[in-house]
């Protein structure tokens, strides 16, 4: 574990900086036991590559999601600012979805609906020969005349790293002219192999270039570490007198700027707020909350009491846990007797996942299995109390199942074969059109804030039945849709087996 | 290099992106049924891709092939520095193994492009062994799934129809090949296609509709070959694949650059393939016939809200879209409804060739109804014309996209989402077409108008 280097222009992907790994298949405690968090943690300093987990890589994958992408949904969604994307037109069509979110998302906040703010440079075959700086610089002062931003980003594309385009000087002399941060963002698609080296991205230009280097505090500002969902955070640090600074998606180019200025970070997710929380720690003297994520009663109690420590509000977190646990027990106790004998599943982003399933135990629902997108074995601070897949199986317990596929779908399928859930908890899209053509619904959590704190208990609950009465659509559909994969695959009972025998592909023949 | 602005001030610059990119096109692959893309491109390209066109742009879905199920490359540094044929053979082969396909279609996308992989010779060794693939070069920097989509129909023609159809000079009187809409990027494809196939049907002919839920899938385009001639149903979409057709099978092409909405568009489309088929016009006049009947059965009753709303309807209408849409919307508004056209956009950036003609048609709308139409892609500028276009004393109805909402807000007009993207709309088999289609087009249009009154 190296520091956080806020010198280089370009983030460092998180397969050097923490050793993510893509594809990995075992138990919960295997996993945890072979990421060594607390070893590594203390500092690992011979294995320059991070970590040496094993991954089940195989031949076969299908589409994923790009750094680029974490970057439209990031730095595109700060709300006085503009991103460009430096790049021909079919990586403008992330627009689309991003707008979307972020239309809704607004509206979520309260905050004006209105068109997210993304100019393509549209780039074309002739500019991959000669360059394009010229269009970079032109759409830089279309973003000005036509928005009058705080701040503009750019992200870089595949096409633009391989040709190499320098457009680290034209920001620096459009930043001079314009009076106003033009930030650089290194998101090649293919840069990393993992999708979350984009929040990495965005958040390392905003501490480079946007976050003031004052030493002016405000003791009642927590930074909030989001992306669009509800607001429930304001609420609750109400009751310790904390005010709530939500960053990345939808805040202020101020908002951003203030975060140095911050009592406390803290994140929802370790995935998403790790670099962001350690470098303004380390850069900016701004303590990051180190503690089990809040998910379940263990993992608030805990998140709860560290977060007064750090704020210096012990009592008024004390009296909050006390109250909020009488509060929702009753709650709980009721749903449970709704969701008895179920089996969930939960199929997410990698901290994230390890709340959800927190929450899932804590509800007496059984889980046997997981699978997430990727695996961080330790995440920026190195603090084992951070380590969110060690604090699940020790106070929930193991997952037998536990699984990394980078949203890879006919993996998915032996995994649900194996566990056979009655539901899935999902996040990103792709998974659960496959669950439900074999009759098992998803929740799809689209307010990522949904399943946080106490009532984030009993929100899940609620949302579980919720999403059962679908079961009869899905029951339906099990029996007219067909699959896309092959018998043969569909007998496989190990869905990584071309990863451990490679040499499969050439034992079978090639048509059916 | 300077950039230049043109008249209405576009650069380069792209707001509110309008369509996909070539590589865009995996989804006219999609939409053939039975056929599977493969992606040789960056790990992000194909998501965006779905997420845009298939998901956000009336929640279409991915279908067999599509979404989370196409397999791709997901090409990472090692295959800029070294290459990736290697990965993309490797990434077949697993995908023969893995997936239930008639047809594969490897897209070569900007990193393969650009780091100089040799997609063909790698796609070769398979179709030699007799695999029914072929490959694609879609780098996202050639164009937007409007080229795509004909760079893919061109490779399955010559690649794979050429090769495995049967009899290629036998042709069937009475079989029409149809080039249409782009599958997936116009939200309302498949209800389009499947009522375009049913008033051709209806009027005698068999139809090769080559995409959707109507097509017979990769079968059917091996009939290619067979058919009597290829009608091309768009301003300009199509007609690359149909010249290039008439080159290779010697087949002739009809070209109607008006989509059909409503019954007076819809009679003179089919008497006028009816005429260039040279068939027997009894079947398609009875046709005419019987669905006039409805037709007009329902615009009757329509018509006391028409001419008694007291509340109020829009008078004047804008159009944002793509050429075909666009067009076929502008025909139908003027003919049918009477409603009074003040800005036409078109947003597909068709070529610079067609453009002449495509506004030569908006010169004839009706005997009395000429406009004008601008061409631009940039969502910024289509937002600044609409807010500079003079309504007149009534807020207008916006035919366009989710991008026009806010614009839509601040005139404080109507909006009906008609194209890419339709965020707010969820799509299943409708269609605003032919006899069918337009009286659903006429039921949305006035929903949208009166929902709000109260």
């Amino acid at each position: 574990m190296g520091k956080i280097n806020l010198r280089m222009v370009e983030v460092q992907n998180r397969e050097r900086r923490l050793g993510t790994i893509i594809a990995w298949n075992g138990t919960a405690s295997d996993l945890h036991t072979q990421s060594g968090y607390q070893r590594r943690g203390s500092g690992c300093k011979s294995n320059k590559d991070g970590c040496r987990l094993c991954e089940a890589k195989g031949p076969f994958t299908q589409g994923s999601v790009c750094s680029e992408q974490m970057v439209e949904c990031q730095a595109g969604n700060v709300r006085d600012a503009v991103l460009i994307q430096h790049s021909p037109i079919g990586c403008g069509a992330g627009q689309v979805p991003y707008n979307s979110i972020y239309r809704n998302g607004l509206a979520m906040r309260g905050h004006k609906v209105e068109n997210i703010r993304i100019i393509n440079t549209n780039l074309q075959e002739t500019d991959m020969v000669f360059g394009a700086l010229g269009k970079l610089k032109q759409s830089i002062d279309d973003a000005w005349e036509r928005y009058s931003p705080k701040a503009i980003f750019i992200g870089t594309s595949c096409p633009t790293g391989i040709i190499g385009e320098d457009i680290e000087s034209v920001a620096r002399k459009k930043e001079e002219e314009l009076g106003i941060p033009v930030i650089p963002l290194f998101c090649e698609g293919f840069r990393s192999k993992h999708w979350s080296t984009g929040f990495d991205a965005t958040q390392h230009g905003i501490l480079r270039q946007i976050v003031k280097k004052s030493t002016k505090k405000q003791e009642d500002l927590v930074n909030v570490i989001s992306l669009w969902g509800s607001d429930i955070f304001t609420p609750m640090f109400k009751e310790f007198n904390l005010r709530v600074n939500y960053v990345v998606d939808m805040a202020s180019v101020s908002d951003l700027e203030q975060l140095s200025e911050a009592a406390a970070t803290v994140g929802f997710c370790y995935t998403l707020s790790s670099y962001m929380a350690a470098a303004l720690e380390q850069e900016f003297g701004v303590p990051e909350v180190k503690a089990p994520m809040p998910y379940g009663f263990a993992g608030t109690d805990a998140w709860l009491r560290e977060l007064g420590k750090v704020t210096h509000r012990e009592e008024l977190v004390e009296q909050y846990i006390a109250k909020e646990h009488a509060r929702v027990k009753p709650k709980i106790a009721e749903l449970k007797k709704k969701l008895q004998g179920l089996k969930g599943y939960v199929a997410t982003g990698s901290a994230y996942a390890h709340g959800l399933i927190q929450v899932l135990r804590e509800l007496d629902i059984q889980v046997d299995g997981s699978l997430v997108f990727h695996h961080d074995p330790v995440y920026d601070s190195g603090d084992a109390r951070e380590d969110s897949l060690g604090h699940l199986i020790e106070n929930y317990g193991e997952v037998p199942s536990f699984n990394v596929s980078n949203r890879q779908q006919y993996q998915f399928y032996g995994l649900l074969q194996e566990v056979k859930p009655d539901f899935i908890l999902i996040r990103h899209n792709g998974l659960a059109p496959l669950a439900s053509k074999l009759g098992i619904p998803a929740a799809p959590l689209g307010d990522e804030h949904i399943a946080i704190g106490y009532e984030g208990i009993v929100n899940l609950g609620e949302a579980i039945l919720d999403i059962l009465a679908h079961k009869k659509f899905h029951d339906d559909l099990k029996k007219h849709a067909k699959l896309p994969y092959k018998q043969w695959w569909l007998e496989q009972k190990d869905p990584y087996i071309l990863a451990k025998h490679p040499e499969l592909i050439d034992a079978q023949p090639t048509i059916s | 290099m300077a950039v230049t602005k043109n008249e209405h001030g576009q650069t380069n610059s792209i707001n509110q992106v309008r369509y996909g990119c070539a590589v865009g096109a995996l989804y006219s692959v999609v939409s053939i049924p039975g056929a599977v893309p493969i992606g040789h491109c960056g790990p992000g390209c194909m998501d965006k891709q779905y997420t845009s066109l298939a998901f956000y742009n009336g929640f279409q879905g991915s279908g067999y092939s599509g979404g989370s199920v196409s397999p791709s490359v997901n090409a990472g540094e090692k295959e800029v520095v070294f290459g990736g044929e290697k990965r993309l053979d490797e990434l077949i082969k697993s995908t023969l193994k893995i997936i239930e396909g008639d047809l594969f279609v490897v897209l070569n996308g900007c990193i393969g492009e650009l780091v100089g992989d040799d997609v063909g010779a790698v796609v070769s060794k398979y179709q030699k062994q007799g695999v029914p693939i072929v490959y694609a070069e879609t780098g996202g920097f050639k164009g937007n799934n409007f080229v795509g989509h004909e760079i893919i129909t061109t490779a399955i023609i010559d690649q794979y129809v050429d090769k495995y159809a049967l009899n290629k000079d036998h042709r069937e009187k009475g079989l029409i090949n149809v080039w249409s809409e782009l599958p997936y990027q116009n939200t309302f494809w498949r209800g389009d296609l499947s009522e375009l196939k049913r008033i051709l049907e209806g009027a005698g002919f068999r139809v090769n509709i080559l995409f959707g839920g109507k097509s017979a899938g990769v079968e059917e385009w091996k009939t290619i070959p067979h058919a009597q001639f290829n009608l091309v149903v768009s301003p300009w979409l199509g007609l690359k694949t149909a010249k290039h057709l008439e080159e290779k099978y010697n087949q002739p092409y009809l070209h109607i650059p008006v989509l059909p909405i409503g019954a007076q568009q819809t009679a003179a489309f089919i008497r006028q393939v009816v005429e260039y088929a040279g068939i027997d016009p009894a079947t398609a006049e009875s046709f005419i016939e019987q669905e006039e009947q409805e037709y007009y059965y329902y615009l009757e009753h329509f018509n006391d809200f028409y001419s008694e709303y007291w509340w109020g309807l829009p008078a004047t209408y804008a159009v944002v879209g793509d050429s075909t849409y666009n067009l076929a919307l502008n025909k139908f508004l003027v003919n049918q409804l009477g409603l009074i056209p003040k800005r036409q956009i078109i947003t597909d950036n068709a070529p610079e060739k067609y453009r002449e003609a495509i506004a030569q048609e908006y010169q004839k709308l009706a005997h009395d109804v000429a406009t004008t139409v601008d061409f631009v892609e940039d969502g910024y500028i289509v937002g600044k014309l609409l807010k500079e276009t003079d309504f007149g004393h009534k807020p207008p109805i916006i035919f366009g996209t989710t991008w026009e909402r806010d614009t839509v807000k601040e005139l404080k007009g109507k909006i009906v989402e008609v194209g890419f993207p339709a965020s707010y709309e969820v799509v299943l088999n409708k269609s605003y077409i032919g006899y069918r289609g337009a009286l659903q087009l006429i039921e949305k249009i006035f929903t949208a108008a009166i929902s709000a009154s109260a």
